[in-house]
């Protein structure tokens, strides 16, 4: 079976010779590398799927307080707002969602890097908040909810194949952005996107991202991380509604992948995560990272 | 490193206990690790985080990850922010140290773990490369270049002809397939180290076989990480 693909093309081409659908390749594709059987894939992705509601019900339930400081439970408030401005359930699911799963990573919760710890709000925040406001009769089963976060899974291989996932390599652009990206494609399939439509919605989220800085206040996986959750699952959404609209990207989604890596080349090294540029060196970034240094008078050496 | 394909649960993975995968899932990965290499009692253990770590481990948790990884605790299991409470609980102690200055050879996210007893005693550095993946860069001073995807032997042995030869040939007949060997020495004739990547368990009679051999110290069998 062929199991590489670098492009949107190559895929394409290899569906074509195995003959099959996108979900049900990607399916096959991972039990064939996993030497496992498609039950087995499809069981281990719904065990992930729940993960990621048990996070984000844990994010809405509890406000999540961090050890910095910096993340404040915001996603409760966010979830029940005293006002609001754009009132439509599945956007305001979609940003609260995105964010209570981002907080309780950064409050040392269970979570699933997706495709990095930073980013893992917005695939599973878009996807849920989408099912979870179906009308009745329009409800998403189990197996059409699977090929979403494999549709989405597979735009992340395609980032990482040609470009990078690591903020320390590629800024922001390749943790949030790839996973705007991912979950514009997710949602397209859960519209009923043809192949094309799903990469060309990734392709209008994507470019929306690129040059995204990574300038993470005190190096801590908070500020401006966790509301950027927030952020890029709206920019997802947005990315759909203009592909269901039928307006669509010139560039192709290959191209901006490969413009995501060159941007990413020429970002300076203090705008990829190692906290010496951007936010991170502001007055009020400077002053938590001085709070929060390494270790504290009080911090225990050992037990 | 054998060229892999990058899996859906590369991407939609790892599971793990926040808020870093480079700076809390990746320690935890390398400290697991760590005691896989070296299955013995510990009696003293010193983890020393150097560059982004020494500034950032207690916001990251990297300390908490670290003494999971060493108690056996894998980085998507929540006992994992428990870890020094249960360290305490059984008397594992251990020492955390930063090191701010970092040498220049060194990965910027790196910790070194040593790990004694009365007759044993193993010194590890590995790096945290991002999305939780890491590398074992150096054992013992040997350097060595260990993802832990993949199930590994390290087979520390004198340094002479046909050792390789040997373990392959034990491996091919029990229908083992080699993912890719390296070879480390640190002068001709002294300790070697080999590393043996395998696609699929090694038993322990294997292990055994191979050990039972002359020019063969020690074989430690590390299982894949890769979930």
């Amino acid at each position: 079976m062929k199991t590489r693909f670098h492009t949107v093309q190559d895929l394409a081409s290899v569906l074509e010779s195995e003959n099959l659908p996108l979900g049900g390749y990607l399916v096959a594709r991972e039990a064939f590398i996993q030497g496992k059987t498609a039950d087995e894939v499809n069981a281990e992705l719904d065990r992930r799927i729940q993960i990621t509601r048990a996070a984000l019900d844990r994010g809405l339930s509890a406000p999540q307080l961090s050890f910095s400081g910096l993340t404040r439970g915001n996603a409760v408030r966010l979830a029940a707002p005293e006002k609001a401005i754009v009132t439509d359930p599945f956007y305001t699911r979609a940003i609260a969602y995105a964010l209570a799963v981002a907080e309780v990573n950064a409050c040392g919760g269970r979570v699933i890097s997706f495709p990095t710890a930073g980013s893992c709000g917005i695939v599973p925040g878009t996807l849920w908040a989408f099912r979870d406001t179906r009308p009745s009769g329009e409800e998403i089963d189990d197996a059409r909810f699977r090929e979403a976060f494999l549709v989405a899974s597979c735009v992340g291989i395609l980032i990482a194949e040609r470009a990078t996932l690591a903020g320390a390599e590629g800024g922001c652009q390749a943790e949030c952005g790839a996973a705007g990206a991912m979950a514009a494609a997710g949602l397209a399939s859960l519209c009923g996107c043809a192949f094309g439509a799903i990469f060309d919605a990734a392709a209008l989220s994507l470019k929306n991202s690129l040059g995204l800085a990574c300038d993470p206040v005190a190096g801590l996986v908070e500020v401006p991380c966790v509301k950027r959750n927030a952020f890029l699952a709206a920019n997802a959404l947005t990315a759909v509604s203009l592909e269901l609209a039928g307006v669509t990207s010139v560039i192709p989604f290959d191209e901006v992948v490969t413009a995501l890596k060159a941007i990413g080349d020429s970002l300076p090294a203090n705008l990829r995560e190692n906290a010496q540029g951007g936010l991170a060196v502001t007055p009020t970034g400077l002053s938590y990272r001085e709070k929060i240094r390494d270790p504290r008078p009080e911090a225990p050496a050992g037990v | 490193m054998a060229e892999k394909n990058v899996s859906i649960f590369d991407i939609f993975g790892p599971i793990m206990i926040g808020p870093s995968s480079s700076h809390t899932a990746g320690i935890a990965r390398i400290a697991y690790l760590a005691r896989k290499i070296f299955p013995y009692p510990v009696d003293r253990a010193r983890v020393s985080f150097y560059g982004s770590l020494a500034w950032t481990y207690r916001g990251h948790g990297s300390d908490k990850a670290a003494v999971a990884g060493l108690l056996g605790i894998m980085p998507e299991d929540e006992r994992l922010n428990h870890s020094f409470e249960i360290a305490a609980e059984s008397g594992f102690t251990y020492e955390i140290v930063p090191v701010y200055e970092l040498p220049e050879r060194y990965h910027v996210n790196t910790v070194i773990i040593e790990l004694e007893n009365a007759e044993r005693r193993i010194v590890l550095r590995g790096a945290s490369i991002g999305g939780g993946s890491i590398l074992i860069q150096e054992i013992n001073g040997f350097e060595v270049d260990l993802s832990g995807e993949l199930s590994a032997l390290l087979v520390s042995h004198h340094d002479e002809v046909g050792v390789i030869a040997i373990v392959s040939h034990i491996l091919a007949a029990n229908r083992i397939n080699i993912a890719g060997t390296s070879s480390h020495r640190k002068e001709k004739g002294d300790e070697a180290l080999l590393v043996v990547e395998v696609d699929s368990p090694v038993g322990k009679s294997i292990v055994q076989q191979i050990e039972s051999l002359p020019p063969i110290y020690s074989v430690v069998y590390i299982p894949g990480l890769s979930n």
